[in-house]
């Protein structure tokens, strides 16, 4: 295998990167709004968002993107399939983060909640200066999975057409007719990229894990 | 917009096919990947040096990419080394070797979370090494890893649609089919995620019904 | 007002549910007056303590701080009625509260958590707060822990932490709920001796503890409560002296400990 074919590969990864990152962030926060959903005292708000967690984490992720990728064109979105594959992986991861928070809030000892409004700090600070950056620590190493965890689905966006690394894999293996050594360079990117990500999440927990009871 | 699930509902002897295939991938895997994780588990933690590396050096591979770049790479490559499988059988065959590298990490932690006093006590008791696995170290730990497994099987079910890709004919398939024959995609691609999501809830209801009859077993210190 | 008493509570109840955990107590302490509520587990102590603190709402009755209603007043037509949510601020600014679990927050240091709310709550300047945080935390001893983290500091140093945190905010009255029920032994003695200081010095405290020789030295009056109600009420002398309620004994039994026996 040439240098050429693994440079194309790392070409192809930088739109992988792209998508999982702009889904992570989108996710995160369509997470933050249906996660307020799934805590609220509404019924009707809890009702809505765990409907839609129960669906997005109850189906596979390819189905999701299907639909999605044929849904929009017919309800008038023209959109490119970038696009239709990004508020797939954006809905799905939106789901699990939503659950992740919730239980990171849910962690949150009462007494520290107590011992602010005893303080004074009122609802917005309370929950702005103690609930919601202790909550954030807590669930550090889950948001750090999830976002490895998007990074491997994103191959499935190649089924909507979107050029990413696994799609690029693809196309070259097809035409040289060399598979085993391009999907294993493919193997070998996603594990870089992974490790990467997995290290800066060690390091940031590093970091937050003196302010830990 | 229209939709028209006639179209969908013609086609249900397929589609009940085609959802037999899903469930019978699914269960295979299932089957085979929780036992060769619990190989992998066992030799991780009792088995020679050298090998519990090798092993860590392939879970942390499988579980490092994409199932898609995994199983791509054993139905379009595995031709060049003599290893060449039909769809279903290679699907079969990615899955399990998929969900056992993740059933072992299940198991690796459930063996870990076994207080050390319950195997210092079998041994005392004189029980040999495969006494202790049968009689302490399985039963404790079916109550310690159940959530998980639980979780990670429903997580195999919706991994199955994958297989679709290399025309394994599954349900996401043979739908999809469907939808390009009447040009009705949406309407089975609402189908099928509606079959998924209604298995998956099924699972999860099993799940902690199981989890609601073991917990009695729970370690009574805490 | 200048005679009213630091805290009155009438005819208070506290109902969850359909289980009445307070039923009707009525309880008076002066200013300056250290009271300690003993009793057995289950005994609604803590319940009686968070009612005054208005973390948990009273089902039934009132209390009054410095002469000042809190939460709930009696309106023009003679209903219980709930008081404006700035009120109610107001009053409870005047009370500070010690946990069982510490209850700092894990992510500031010693120094933070004191200044916290310092500045997010009472607008004070950054500087200022610290000079402030820096001396509360002096007095309690923990002067050169000012930039460790809970997690960095023993169980005794982070109530003392607790304490100078709620110090900080100048309230006129403290309440304690069992401060060193989770603190080793040998940790114990360094938190009542902080706040044996404090009484001292005058605050209005009201205390529960399973500390019988704290409270027959330092308590001006110990209540003891059983099932929701004030059972005994009374100096030191008169509840722990002889003749001794047969609850009293019987809960004495239980918790007392050789050191403290002597004091008795
Ligand atoms: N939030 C609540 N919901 C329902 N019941 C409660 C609640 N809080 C307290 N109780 C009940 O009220 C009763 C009194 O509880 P409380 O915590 O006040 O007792 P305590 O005297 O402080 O006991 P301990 O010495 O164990 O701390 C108990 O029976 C308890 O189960
Ligand atoms: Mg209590």
């Amino acid at each position: 295998m040439s240098w050429d074919l693994f440079l194309l590969l790392l070409q192809a990864s930088v739109t992988t990167i792209v998508v999982s990152v702009v889904s992570i962030v989108l996710g995160f926060l369509l997470a933050t709004v249906v996660c307020a959903g799934t805590m609220s005292s509404n019924t009707l708000a809890r009702g809505a968002g765990r409907l839609f967690v129960s669906f997005f984490r109850g189906t596979p992720l390819l189905v999701q993107l299907l639909l999605i990728y044929h849904l929009l064109p017919q309800i008038g979105l023209d959109v490119p399939s970038e696009v239709a594959a990004v508020a797939g992986m954006a809905l799905c991861t939106a789901a699990y983060q939503a659950e992740i928070l919730r239980g990171g809030f849910g962690a949150v000892p009462k007494g520290l909640m107590e011992a602010a409004d005893m303080c004074g700090l009122g609802a917005f600070a309370t929950f702005r200066r103690i609930r919601l950056p202790i909550a954030v620590r807590l669930t550090l190493p889950s948001l750090v999975s999830e976002i490895i965890m998007i990074l491997k689905a994103s191959s499935l966006v190649s089924v909507v057409g979107v050029i990413e690394l696994t799609r690029m894999t693809q196309d070259l293996a097809a035409s040289t007719f060399l598979p085993l050594p391009l999907y294993a360079s493919a193997g070998v990117i996603y594990l870089a990229i992974n490790a990467v990500i997995a290290g800066v999440g060690t390091v940031l927990e590093r970091r937050v894990a003196r302010g830990h009871a | 917009m229209t939709f028209d699930f006639a179209l969908v509902l013609e086609n249900v002897p397929n589609i009940a096919r085609a959802f037999g295939v899903t469930l019978g991938v699914w269960a295979g895997a299932v089957v085979f990947g929780s036992i060769g994780g619990f190989a992998i588990a066992v030799a991780r933690r009792w088995g020679p040096t050298p090998v519990g590396w090798l092993l860590r050096a392939f879970v942390e591979v499988i579980r490092g990419t994409p199932f898609l770049v995994q199983i791509f790479l054993l139905y379009y490559g595995g031709p060049f080394i003599g290893l060449s499988l039909d769809n279903i059988p290679a699907g079969l065959f990615g899955l399990s070797v998929y969900a056992a590298a993740y059933y072992s990490e299940i198991f690796r932690t459930g063996f870990e979370a076994i207080p050390k006093g319950h195997l210092e006590a079998a041994d005392c008791a004189g029980f040999t090494r495969a006494q202790t696995l049968r009689r302490i170290v399985l039963p404790e730990m079916t109550m310690l890893v159940l959530p998980a497994m639980v979780n990670m099987t429903i997580l195999m079910l919706k991994e199955t649609a994958v297989l679709s890709i290399i025309s394994v004919p599954e349900l996401t398939l043979e739908v999809s089919a469907i939808g390009t024959a009447h040009y009705a995609f949406v309407e089975s691609f609402t189908i099928v995620a509606l079959l998924y999501w209604g298995l998956t809830d099924l699972c999860g209801r099993a799940g902690r019904l199981a989890e609601a009859r073991f917990s009695r077993y729970r370690f009574s210190h805490s | 007002m200048t005679n009213a008493p630091a805290i009155r509570v009438q005819g208070l109840v506290k109902r969850f549910g359909k289980t009445e955990v307070l039923t009707g107590i009525d309880l008076e302490a002066a200013r300056g007056e250290v009271t300690c509520l003993l009793g057995p587990s289950g005994s609604g102590k803590s319940t009686l303590l968070r009612c005054i603190a208005f973390l948990e709402e009273a089902t039934d009755g009132f209390i009054e701080i410095d002469g000042a209603p809190l939460g709930f007043a009696l309106g023009p037509d003679g209903d219980r009625m709930r008081l404006p949510p700035n009120d109610i601020r107001g009053v409870r600014s005047k009370i500070g509260m010690v946990f069982q679990q510490f209850n700092l927050w894990p992510h500031m240091t010693a120094l933070g958590n004191v200044m916290e709310a310092l500045v997010t709550a009472r607008g004070m300047s950054k500087a200022e707060a610290e000079e402030r945080a820096r001396a509360r935390l002096a007095e309690v001893g923990l002067a050169e822990r000012a930039t460790h983290y809970p997690s960095e500091l023993s169980g005794g140093q982070q109530q003392r932490v607790a304490i100078a945190r709620a110090l900080a905010l100048e309230p006129k009255i403290m309440l304690f709920d069992e401060p060193t029920s989770s603190l080793d032994p040998e940790l114990t003695g360094e938190v009542l001796n902080v706040m044996r200081k404090l009484a001292e010095g005058g605050m209005t405290m009201v205390v529960v503890t399973h500390e019988i020789g704290f409270a027959a030295s330092v308590g001006h009056k110990i209540v003891f409560l059983d099932q929701g109600k004030i059972l005994v009420e009374g100096t030191p002398g008169e509840v722990f002296g002889k003749p001794r309620h047969p609850r009293i004994d019987q809960f004495l039994d239980t918790y007392l400990d050789r050191g403290a026996a002597g004091l008795l």
